[in-house]
């Protein structure tokens, strides 16, 4: 339960980091942190069921639950992909502009 | 003993957002991984732990450092 | 109440973000223990490995782990394509160069660096390869032999000194490495219909009684294929050419 709060906590500081920083990088940084907390927490919910690695050696039984682990590897590769993709945005941006701050950019590009 | 982990990863998510040096925040990041791979270690998923270890605490890290360091260093905003 | 103008904004929307993902994490629904017991059941029999997680990513949702190849693909061709036109290349400033050297060196990169990780590059890209292979029978497998491949190439990168570059990070090199590896995931994927099962299926289910040499083969097509990709970001990212 107190586990579930600090995720909760976790994934609210990631979400106002998105919204209120004015950094591009911190904005991408907060993007990691999101995604962190949702894969702790499908891991930690996957593994109340069970105590034993999900490793079918002889006479092992009640495995942790292994279709949350499953999903979580996929999630954590596709997360480095977006972060690497933009991250080579906010490069294109700061050689274009100058700046990282997106009240100089939104200024710059004129809108 | 996940409280325990689940605490510092906390802290260190405030000490990465609210740096004035973004090196520092990088590095920060980099031992948030590190302790949430202790931590699906510790919650019986040793495959994600690899995973987490190699890719957050390397991948992530470096491409992170290395937009830092062909950019600036400092958070002006 | 002092309050900047800029701040109720952000609090505003986070308070109802908060408002509606609460109820998810207080939720007291006892999580669901049939797909774990049917796993732990038929897992093993079904599809040849004894590490469940990758039954499940090879067997019972191949199709995930396809269309994650595919979104690999992607982000490495999108990196690419950004960072080439917006020019990203090696800048010329004072190195720690010893007086005599004839060999390229980066800023604040010092001969420490170089002489570790040229050392451990080989023994990281052994590692990951072992990581790979003994996937079906212990922790590891595609997803992760694959990350550990691309930090021993990142290894190999930063750690050549002078002319004694390996061929392994060379960018069209590894290009190549990945966009063979998916055209050879597809064809492994397709061979299942062929001896009457479907797409993705075990095309060696009614031959042998091992069918965990297609596990074998999947992991390893898969862990050239990741390893491949995010090396080739990571080089791109570094500046060498």
């Amino acid at each position: 339960m107190i586990e579930r709060l600090i995720l909760f906590l976790l994934f609210l500081l990631g979400f106002w980091g998105i919204l209120a920083k004015r950094n591009v990088i911190k904005k991408i940084i907060s993007l990691n942190l999101i995604n962190s907390a949702v894969v702790i927490l499908f891991v930690l919910e996957g593994s109340r069921i069970g105590d034993n690695v999900p490793i079918m050696e002889e006479g092992i039984s009640r495995v942790v639950d292994p279709v949350p682990q499953a999903l979580m590897l996929t999630a954590i590769v596709i997360g480095v992909c977006v972060t690497a993709l933009s991250l080579a945005l906010a490069f294109r941006l700061y050689k274009a502009t100058g700046t990282f701050h997106i009240d100089e950019i939104r200024e710059k590009v004129g809108k | 003993m996940t409280v325990i982990l689940l605490l510092l990863i906390l802290g260190l998510g405030i000490y990465t957002l609210f740096s004035r040096d973004l090196l520092h925040g990088v590095i920060a990041l980099s031992a948030l991984s590190l302790l949430s791979a202790m931590l699906f270690y510790i919650l019986h998923a040793p495959d994600v732990a690899i995973t987490e270890a190699a890719v957050g605490a390397g991948v992530t890290t470096i491409i992170f450092v290395w937009i830092i360091r062909h950019t600036e260093r400092k958070d002006r905003c | 109440m002092l309050m900047k103008r800029s701040l109720i904004l952000p609090f505003f929307s986070l308070f109802l973000v908060a408002a509606v993902t609460l109820p998810v994490f207080l939720d007291e629904t006892a999580w669901p223990e049939s797909s774990r017991n049917y796993l732990e059941a038929e897992g093993v029999r079904e599809s040849g490995a004894r590490n469940l997680v990758s039954a499940i990513y090879l067997g019972y949702r191949a199709f995930d782990t396809l269309g994650e190849t595919i979104v690999l693909l992607v982000a490495v061709t999108g990196t690419i394509g950004i960072l080439k036109k917006a020019g990203a290349v090696l800048e010329e400033q004072p190195d720690f160069a010893l007086p005599g050297e004839k060999r390229q060196s980066n800023f604040m990169r010092t001969h420490l660096l170089e002489t570790v990780t040229g050392k451990l590059g080989p023994i990281v890209l052994l590692f990951g390869f072992y990581v790979m292979l003994y996937g079906h029978l212990s922790p590891g497998g595609g997803f992760q032999g694959g990350v550990v491949v691309a930090s021993g190439i990142v290894f190999l990168a930063l750690g050549n000194r002078g002319d004694a570059k390996s061929h392994l990070v060379r960018q069209d090199v590894l290009g190549r490495i990945e966009a063979l590896a998916f055209f050879l995931l597809l064809l492994v994927s397709i061979s299942g219909i062929f001896t009457g099962g479907g797409f993705l299926d075990n095309p060696l289910k009614q031959y042998t009684s091992m069918p965990a040499a297609f596990i074998v083969l999947l992991n390893i097509i898969i862990g050239l294929k990741v390893g491949a990709g995010i090396g080739v970001m990571c080089i791109i990212m570094l500046g060498k050419e």
